[in-house]
């Protein structure tokens, strides 16, 4: 194995855990002076794109009063989001559901479709994450301010506060919520990516110790034990993460299209 | 004449104290076994729950650390940039450095305040178990 994945694999047959992460360039492309190359990137995001849609296409095609299985797993799908914007933004929120659900269907597709063995996870990404983070901070902003015109900048002045430590609080405010794009893209990255490494560090070891001599090649079985127990909490952390981003992203919405905390 | 043999029911249709012991451990056996199961059945949705909630508890988690720590990373950048523009190296970054720790604080506290009232809306103001009134054994 370690002969035909040379690129792979590092010093002492120990598989390289970053090689997984690689951007392969398909199809050169080239876009009024952009680099636009098809990448694997680009293929992962068309077929997460592809699964949600043909999914959702088939699960509603039937519209059976009594859904089905794969009708109720697309009601529950839309319920939950619809539950959390409601909860969250009040019924007047129902106008971002569209962005809400396809964020999370999206990031929720890509993180399932990188557990899938051999396949390149997108959102490990920081180029894609700090572009999703980018576009719910961008449309909060343009939104808080068409909405709600000067009166968004009240986001930073709390009320109730005395006058002399008004502008320090302000300061703070406006730290914290410039600090919004930076922890809600770097969150999602930083897990998806650790996630991954730690599994083919663990995957690494079992293969180190099958190849090492006498009692240790005994010892394989139990890295490849905690290999599959993190497997398992990686499907909770895909899940999990594309959970909270959208639990964020309506937060963040909430703030403009009511800006008084 | 032969003695009945033990165990067996008297014509007269009562129980031979022997039977009766017989029943009650059966029904006792059979008490606890139940009593099992259903401690077993408990257990299980109380582990369900627990999970659920352990799963909520992390996703707050996660986000709190890396929003205190984005905070500060975003107070000493800004800091950063407004000492290179007006060359005051290295006041205005402490200053801010500070103030993104503020910041971060108030983003740990906030997101806390939300899973409180996350919690409260869920467990219907009492957070954790309620006990199990013993009125019926």
């Amino acid at each position: 194995m370690a002969a035909e994945e040379a690129g792979s694999h590092g010093a002492g047959g120990m598989p390289d855990p970053i090689h997984q992460f690689e951007i392969h360039r398909w199809f050169p492309l080239d876009l009024f002076g952009y680099d636009a190359t098809f990448t694997n990137s680009s293929a992962y995001m068309l077929a997460a794109v592809a699964l949600i849609i043909g999914f959702l296409t088939v699960a509603t095609s039937g519209r059976a009063l009594v859904p089905g299985r794969l009708q109720s797993i697309a009601e529950q799908l839309y319920e939950f989001i619809a539950n959390m914007v409601r909860e969250s933004m009040g019924e007047q929120g129902m106008k971002f559901f569209p962005l809400v659900f396809t964020l999370f269907s999206f990031i929720l597709a890509l993180n399932m479709l990188g557990m899938i063995p051999g396949a390149f996870t997108v959102t490990s990404h920081l180029a894609v994450t700090a572009a999703l983070a980018g576009l719910v901070f961008l449309t909060v902003l343009v939104v808080g301010f068409a909405k709600n015109g000067l009166h968004f900048l009240k986001l930073f002045v709390p009320s109730g506060v005395p006058i002399y430590v008004l502008p320090l609080v302000t300061m703070i405010e406006i730290i914290s919520f410039f600090s919004r794009p930076l922890s809600h893209s770097v969150r999602l990255f930083a897990n998806m990516l650790a996630g991954h490494i730690t599994l083919k560090v663990f995957g690494g070891f079992v293969i180190m110790l099958l190849g090492a001599a006498g009692a240790l090649k005994a010892m394989a079985p139990l890295p490849l034990l905690m290999a599959t127990a993190l497997t398992a909490l990686e499907f909770l952390v895909a899940f999990l993460q594309a959970y909270v981003f959208t639990m964020l992203t309506c937060m963040y919405l909430n703030d403009a299209l009511h800006p008084g905390h | 004449m032969p003695e009945t043999p033990k165990g067996s029911t008297p014509p007269s249709g009562e129980l031979s104290p022997e039977d009766v012991a017989v029943f009650e451990r059966r029904l006792s056996d059979l008490g606890s076994k139940i009593d099992g199961a259903q401690a077993e059945k408990a257990a299980e949705i109380t582990a369900q729950e627990d999970k659920a909630m352990r799963a909520r508890g992390m996703a707050y988690g996660l986000r709190m650390s890396s929003e205190f720590v984005a905070a500060i990373i975003v107070g000493g950048l800004i800091g950063f940039l407004l000492d290179k523009a007006f060359g005051t190296v290295p006041w205005l970054f402490l200053l801010f450095f500070v103030l993104g720790l503020a910041a971060g604080v108030m983003n740990v506290t906030r997101a806390f305040q939300r899973l409180q009232e996350d919690i409260a809306r869920q467990t219907g103001g009492n957070i954790g178990k309620d006990l199990p009134d013993g009125d019926d054994d």
